[in-house]
């Protein structure tokens, strides 16, 4: 990985559970963000998503291979309505990094890469079929919440 | 900038391990990049540890990789490893990792993700990702990266960089 550049955008610590946490107003300043997370969940081992300036349409395509200590696993979901970062494993300590790639061009579909590592290591490639420059990104889970005291700290990258 | 580089560690000679002291505990994250060559002068790979405050106990990890023949998930239950080629390998190659501590000073348990790249002109290749955690409560203020075998060679390369948080004053968080 090439060096980057991490400028800070926004983050907060969980005071209590919620089950998304959105940042808007994200300027088009940067050619990608990186967000990272890490914390637990309340329950369910939920899985993470993200869903960009607040499209609920089937635009939300991704693949991603995990290892369980045991063996490999691949596979690939289509026509999503939120795109998948990972799982949020209740009682373990998680953490899922993700990059979207060039957020602020107007002339292609963004792509997501992300790890997450919780009770499995799990790589994810993603892709919002949509030309629009991110300016606001929700983070939610399927079931259950985020614990309190989960962190979530989003960066601008130069390009 | 918060991405701000703390040091870089090149080895002149051949050493035991490379360590990282007195980090400082003002940043959020850590990010290290490494370059590593083993002394051992067969062909392969040795694996490396990762041992933040120099700890040997409570390390666990996950990894999954692929060599280009096979993909594979294999969990490590005392250390986390990445990779470093070994001496008899093709000259001038290192393995490659990126290792990223979230939160290294917080009082909880602290994941710690490594990804790692090996590549011998294709007769040999190494590609792993790895969930490594280490269940301490300390803030990390060492890190040192040892090989399971023999000697780092002259010329592998660490650099540990910090990353802070912050807000840019537009950005809304809810």
């Amino acid at each position: 990985m090439p060096t980057q550049t991490y400028i800070p955008l926004a983050n907060i610590t969980l005071s209590s559970a919620v089950g998304n946490v959105t940042f808007s107003s994200i300027p088009a300043t940067y050619r990608d963000l990186v967000l990272v997370m890490n914390g637990t969940s309340s329950s369910g081992n939920p899985f993470a998503f993200l869903r960009f300036n607040g499209d609920s349409g089937s635009n939300y395509n991704y693949a991603f291979m995990y290892g369980d200590s045991a063996s490999a696993v691949s596979s690939t979901f289509s026509s999503q309505t939120t795109g998948f970062i990972g799982n949020i494993d209740t009682g373990l300590r998680n953490n899922v990094i993700a990059q979207i790639m060039d957020y602020s061009a107007t002339d292609r579909h963004k792509t997501t890469l992300a790890r997450s590592d919780a009770g499995l290591v799990i790589a994810t490639s993603g892709r919002w079929a949509n030309t629009s420059a991110v300016t606001s990104m929700s983070v939610n889970v399927n079931t259950g919440s985020f614990s309190a005291g989960f962190t979530f700290a989003l960066y601008g990258i130069v390009s | 900038m918060t991405m701000t580089l703390i040091q870089t560690k090149t080895l002149a000679s051949q050493a035991a391990s490379i360590e990282f002291t007195s980090i400082p505990q003002d940043g959020t994250d850590l990010l290290v990049l490494t370059a590593l060559r083993n002394s051992t002068p067969s062909t392969g790979w040795a694996d490396a540890l990762v041992r933040p405050n120099g700890a040997t106990t409570n390390l666990t990890s996950i990894a999954l990789y692929g060599t280009g023949s096979t993909a594979g998930s294999l969990p490590n239950s005392t250390d986390i490893y990445h990779q470093a080629v070994n001496g008899g390998s093709t000259s001038n190659t290192f393995s490659n990792s990126t290792i990223y501590i979230t939160n290294y000073t917080a009082s909880n348990a602290k994941s710690i993700t490594v990804d790692t790249v090996t590549e011998q002109n294709t007769t040999l290749a190494l590609a792993a990702i790895t969930r490594g955690l280490w269940n301490n409560t300390a803030a990390i203020t060492s890190l040192t990266i040892v090989p399971t075998a023999n000697n780092f060679e002259g010329g592998s390369t660490i650099s540990l960089y910090k990353i802070t948080k912050g807000t840019d004053g537009i950005v809304v968080v809810s």
